[in-house]
């Protein structure tokens, strides 16, 4: 089909959208509530005007473009000067209903709206009702997410995230007019909610009405505090995507940067997460393994992301004895530090601050459970996400590119495997754990230890793995986004399936596109490719690739734990989870008056 | 009759300013514009495609201004224009009405509000503002002297009012685009209470409707109509486990004492529905049921594979939980009387008896006594009450002949099918394209295998020893339409042809059976059998009794008896403790709606891309033909979402100026 925009003849297929087309044939319109990759196109914020004339029609009319078809023999305008004028008044209203505290914002230098009033060539705003936004609300009480509602557009791209993407459901709208906000499911504070704190709405969200819970002011007292040994992890996932933050290409691997710059800082030990994800192999591995010897509660679902731990505690409580009893990384670190390296460096557990850098705002959260602090004093005392840390970076006015790298020092913690740095992708666990479980049944180390069956972006995979002449093949599946996680949950509870061994990550992708990472402006897994390339590169290069090979887990079970699963690691290494389901009950006067209060 | 001073509508202006107002001719349109309620003159009238102004000392400026509020007040707050704009609009009409803004003000203001019209998301903002922009472009200069010629602000009495094509369609008037603005936000158990303000039977309507919504539904004219039932359903179905626990910890606002105890006459839609919203506001209601289950015609005339008992059962069980008492296997006229009722201390009474008798055909032969003849309506009631709910074997042959184009007839031939009868005709005297059954129901028994007969009439049951052997049918043809639209049939002579056929089943009409009443009791039946009401607040001719639902309308649908459950709640309510009939301003607001409309330019000017309905899947025709699972499977959440936001929102606002 044929239209034409700006007097461009421009062709089309018969469901797109003028935006679709102008985007296609390279003509620029300003948007900022649309989000292509998800299909996010709720035309609430009208900014994307165009003037269009139909076929055999002298009228000209000014429409969205985002919701618009683009019809055969239409003719689209995209800079007349009644448009620029529309879309500069459209920007100035939205401005009016937004708290423009922009210097202090968490979005600042990363905002869309600022971009879009660029676009439009606002130079002033004239409509300042402060009492517009004043009373919307502010929430702090996750302690993970932070919201800001006098800052939000209602571009809606957070409740299409939880909604449809995450099947989360936690995001609701709630009264009308000036008042209207995106709310929480029965009007709960965030902490009290369903919300998982995967953080995707924070991935999405243009402005700086969602944000990561801010810790990086502890960190600094932490750094600067001579009484503390600062003892810092990162994640996997971390080095591949922080490079971002400082205009490097998406999956330049950093890690060498990050040693330098924490050591920079004044960080006093700097070690991987990487190494206790080989040990949570080690101990996962060898948890699979009794389940599956001894007629054990099966299928086992692996425990390391806290999103998921979240979601089935809060949607599948009856789920729970399925759930890995292993520690996550993150949490093995903790306590591993604040023990065995406490013990071996000689320095007082109640000095040593473990800080963790994490792809991830659940994290946070998981920090804070019960179980992991012990007589007071946590396992993990701050997690940063990387957006944190970039900032933390910035605060002390580091140029990550510029930094020399340099490598991992500590003779206790200090090395890790291939198997450990995949960790950051979807179906990595399942792949180093697989490494190492196929060694313990055969005896042998698999043959093609890239394994293709697992890897992918395909919500849920299945793979059948063949563990030898004798022994029973082990089916596996591997799930990544809540939906995805549910729908794996729903087969395996509906007895259509019937696996040995699953993996979920809560986040799209895994930890790689993790709800703490940098994000991207318009577009919500931009550099997911990449990540993903250059974790699978990591492994690739790595001398050692699988978790049992690791020298300084071997150690670590020779010199402190024992065995895999042994009393002791089951002390330190292992968790129990809780039923946190939330009954409502609702009265009809009650959702009565709440209508009646809209209407 | 009211004159228009001045004014303008879609574009259309009057200006009799410079005339007496005695020269201004009388123009029909404005027939019910001469006072909201008695005594009270209208003195200008505000809407989403313009407004009129009938007496010269209107304040435009607070006109304006109260339309504007209330627009501002109903934006759903998610597309910037309307959201923001309304508010600015508001602020400084505000100024302006209280003396503190200039002339250049209005310039202001009429950029935003073309701004608003152009631009808006939804209905609501791309109509908020026409009035007032008409109001700026043909009338400035009004505009001007008022405002140069004020003391501070004014209040004008008057009311504003919010609709929608769909809500005004349909006889309970339900808020249809908001209980899909709720589904949109995430809230299912709001959406439902925005239905259940209406009626308890939410799952059921959902089920059966016949959407006279959908029909108004302004999507048609870009797609197809926006799955309004289906949307009901879904949130009915979603939340039906919970549904009932809602009401049980109800308290009533205002408990009315226990001696004004009310006794309905119906466990059917007409009767839930009074006695729901009568226990509601407060009063004793005990229900009185001829049948051993609730739902009247709901529960005995539509059959299991379109609504379940199940579903019914539940939401009748609502009037239960509020403490309402339903006495079933009671009878009027067999087990008590009027009379008793008032003895037992009953204060009013509302009956919602239905239409259960069968209208026979007229044809020869014709006995209701002979072996294969049953009206449809009591087939329904056998198939549902003996052989689903007790199990009782029937034994209905292997051909049936169904007379009738209606949804009964409908029901009669696909139960027919399932109770495995071989051969099902059905004969209707019209064409299809006027068989006043749902489409749905009709291409439903095709897919399924009725035979159909159009344009066929029956004349003769052929019958020997008292048992139904063939039905003699004649061919009919289409005449001219005649006044009111509706095309003649004449019989063909000499077309007369036999259908061999083991039952006749005429479901061509139904009546009041009319032993439930004495003549004493002074309840009036009207020339065609129906019982006499007043139409506002349907009392009988009887002080105190109260009438609704089939019995009243002739059979009608779901909807339109729980509409009438409603209102003849009011009325009791109005008759036991107001004394009055209380001024409701939104029916008035609706009916100077209703008298707007041929004014309305129609259709929708803006390219909308196509997003075409959610296709409900149906159980295969193979094998639901032989069972009474229900036939519409539900739609998923994801689906209901985007179903939900096909709504074009089409709310506009209206607003009067009055005298008092």
């Amino acid at each position: 089909m044929i239209g034409y925009i700006n007097g461009k003849e421009v062709e089309f297929n018969a469901d797109d959208t003028v935006l679709n087309v102008a985007k296609k044939t390279g003509h620029f319109i300003p948007t900022l509530c649309e989000m292509a990759d998800i299909r996010h196109v709720p035309g609430t914020c009208r900014v994307c005007l165009v003037d269009i004339q139909r076929k055999n029609d002298s009228h000209h009319q000014i429409v969205t473009s985002c919701t618009t078809p683009m019809e055969e023999g239409m003719s689209v305008l995209t800079r007349t000067s009644a448009v620029r004028a529309k879309q500069r008044l459209q920007v100035e209203m939205l401005l009016a209903d937004h708290n423009q505290d922009c210097a202090t914002c968490i979005r600042h230098g990363n905002c869309e709206l600022q971009d879009v009033a660029q676009f439009v060539g606002l130079q002033k705003t004239r409509y300042h009702y402060p009492h517009f936004y004043l009373e919307r609300t502010q929430d702090s009480s996750s302690a993970a997410i932070e919201r800001d509602m006098s800052k939000c557009i209602r571009c809606f791209r957070c409740v299409t995230v939880c909604r449809e993407i995450q099947g989360a459901d936690v995001l609701v709208i709630k009264e009308k007019g000036l008042a209207t906000e995106i709310s929480v499911r029965d009007q709960l504070p965030l902490g009290d909610s369903d919300c998982v704190s995967c953080g995707q709405c924070i991935l999405v969200c243009p402005v700086g009405a969602l944000a990561e819970k801010d810790d990086t002011e502890k960190v600094i007292d932490y750094l600067y505090d001579p009484e503390v040994v600062t003892v810092f992890q990162f994640a996997p996932a971390l080095r591949v995507a922080l490079g971002e933050e400082f205009h490097m290409a998406p999956g330049a691997n950093v890690e060498g940067q990050v040693i330098t710059g924490l050591k920079n800082l004044g960080a006093d030990v700097v070690l991987d997460t990487n190494f206790t994800a080989d040990l949570v192999i080690m101990e996962e591995g060898t948890e699979l393994l009794n389940r599956l010897g001894e007629n054990g509660c099966l299928p086992m679902f692996t425990s390391c992301c806290p999103g998921w731990v979240n979601y089935a505690e809060k949607n599948y409580p009856e789920l729970r004895p399925h759930i890995s009893t292993t520690r996550s990384p993150q949490q093995c670190f903790g306590v591993i530090a604040k023990t065995y390296l406490a013990e071996k460096m000689n320095v007082d557990k109640k000095r040593m601050r473990v800080i963790s850098i994490m792809p991830c705002t659940a994290k946070k959260e998981e920090a804070q459970r019960p179980e992991f602090i012990q007589d007071g004093i946590p396992d993990v005392d701050v997690v940063l996400t990387t957006r944190e840390f970039a900032r933390l970076l910035k605060r002390e006015g580091t140029k990550l590119s510029e930094l020399e790298p340099s490598a991992f020092d500590n003779i206790y913690m200090g090395e890790y495997t291939g198997a450990a740095a995949i960790f950051g992708t979807t179906g990595g666990v399942m792949e180093a754990a697989l490494r190492t479980v196929h060694k313990k049944i055969t005896g042998l180390e698999l043959e093609s230890i890239e394994m293709e069956a697992v890897r992918g972006l395909e919500h849920v995979r299945e793979a059948t793995i063949d563990m030898g002449e004798g022994n029973p093949t082990v089916r596996v599946a591997v799930a990544h986004s809540l939906q995805g996680a549910r729908q794996v949950v729903e087969a395996v509870q509906n007895k259509e399936a019937d696996y040995h061994f699953v993996e979920v990550m809560a986040c799209p992708g895994g930890c790689m596109g993790g709800g703490g990472q940098p994000r991207s402006k318009h577009a919500y897994q931009s550099s997911w490719q990449a990540r993903q390339a250059a974790l699978y590169n990591i492994d690739r290069e790595a001398p050692v690739r699988q978790s049992h090979n690791n020298p300084l887990i071997i150690k670590l079970y020779d010199d402190f734990l024992g065995k895999p699963c042994s009393h002791k690691s089951h002390d330190l290494l292992h968790t129990s989870y809780r039923d946190r389901k939330r009954i409502v009950q609702h009265t009809m006067k009650k959702i009565w008056e709440e209508i009646e209060a809209r209407e | 009759m009211a004159k228009v001073i001045f004014g303008a509508w879609d574009g259309n202006v009057i200006d009799n300013r410079n005339r007496k107002i005695y020269e201004i001719e009388e123009d029909p349109a404005f027939r019910d514009f001469d006072e909201f309620n008695p005594g009270n003159p209208i003195k200008a009238f505000f809407g989403g495609h313009g407004f009129f102004i009938f007496e010269k000392d209107v304040d435009l400026l607070d006109a304006a201004l109260q339309h504007m509020e209330r627009v501002a007040r109903e934006s759903c707050g998610k597309c910037t224009p309307c959201r923001v704009g309304t508010q600015i609009i508001k602020s400084k009409l505000e100024a302006m009405a209280a003396g503190q803004a200039a002339a250049p003000a209005l310039d202001e203001i009429e950029t935003i509000a073309e701004h608003i019209q152009s631009t808006s998301m939804c209905g609501l903002g791309q109509t908020a503002t026409v009035a007032l922009l008409e109001m700026m472009r043909y009338f400035r200069e009004e505009l001007l002297y008022q405002l140069e010629n004020r003391n501070g602000a004014v209040r004008q009495p008057g009311a504003t009012y919010l609709s929608a094509p769909c809500i005004e369609a349909c006889p309970s008037r339900v808020d249809v685009p908001r209980y899909i603005d709720y589904i949109k936000d995430g809230k299912f158990t709001h959406s439902l209470g925005v239905i259940l303000q209406k009626y308890p039977m939410a799952a059921t309507c959902g089920r059966v409707c016949v959407r006279f919504c959908e029909m108004a539904c302004r999507r048609t004219q870009v797609d197809e109509a926006v799955g309004i039932k289906v949307l009901k359903r879904f949130v009915a179905d979603h939340e039906k486990y919970t549904t009932n626990d809602w009401f049980s910890a109800y308290s009533v606002p205002e408990k009315k004492p226990d001696d004004l105890k009310v006794a309905v006459i119906g466990a059917g839609p007409a009767g839930i529905s009074a006695a729901y919203h009568l226990l509601l506001k407060g009063y004793p209601v005990d229900v009185f049921e001829a049948r051993a289950v609730p739902g009247g015609m709901a529960a005995t005339g539509i059959p299991e594979y379109r609504l379940p008992k199940e579903v019914l059962r539940k939401e009748t069980g609502i009037i239960e939980t509020l403490g309402g008492k339903i006495f079933y296997g009671r009878k009027m006229g067999r087990d008590f009387t009027l009379k008793s009722l008032y003895a037992d201390g009953y204060q009013a009474v509302f009956l919602g008896v239905g239409t259960h008798k069968g209208k026979a055909m007229g044809a020869i032969g014709e006995d209701p006594k002979l072996k294969g003849y049953a009206f449809g309506v009591d087939l329904l009631l056998k198939i549902n009450h003996d052989y689903i709910d007790r199990g009782i074997p029937m034994e209905l042959g292997e051909k049936m002949v169904v007379v009738g184009g209606g949804n009964v007839a409908m029901d009669c031939v696909r139960s027919a099918l399932r109770m495995g009868v071989r051969e099902v005709h059905l004969v209707y005297r019209r064409s299809r394209n006027e068989m006043p059954a749902d489409q749905e129901e009709v291409e439903g028994a095709e897919k399924e295998g009725v035979i159909f007969h159009f344009l066929t009439h029956p004349t003769r049951i052929i019958s020997e020893n008292g048992r139904i052997k063939g039905l003699e049918l004649i061919k009919m043809e289409l005449g001219e339409p005649d006044k009111s639209g509706r095309r003649s049939v004449t019989a063909m002579q000499g077309s007369e042809f036999t259908l061999e056929t083991d039952a006749v089943v005429p479901a061509i009409g139904q009546q009041v059976e009319h032993g439930f009443l004495l003549p004493e009791d002074d309840v009036d039946f009207n020339k065609w059998g129906m019982i006499d009401v007043k139409e506002d607040a349907l009392m009988t001719t009887r002080k105190g009794v109260f009438a609704g639902g089939d019995c009243v309308t002739g059979p009608a649908t779901l909807i339109q008896a729980m509409a009438q459950g409603e209102r003849g709640a009011e009325g009791i309510d109005n008759y036991l403790t107001h004394g009055r009939i209380r001024f409701n301003p939104d029916l008035r607001m609706s009916r100077l709606v209703h008298a707007i409309q041929p004014m309305i330019k129609k259709g929708v000017s803006i390219p909308i891309k196509h997003e075409y309905r959610v296709k409900v899947r149906e159980l295969d025709p193979e094998i639901r033909k032989r069972i009474f699972e229900e036939v519409e499977e539900p739609i998923s959440v994801d689906e209901a979402y985007h179903e939900a936001s096909r709504c074009m929102r089409c709310y506009r606002v209206y607003s009067v100026i009055t005298e008092q």
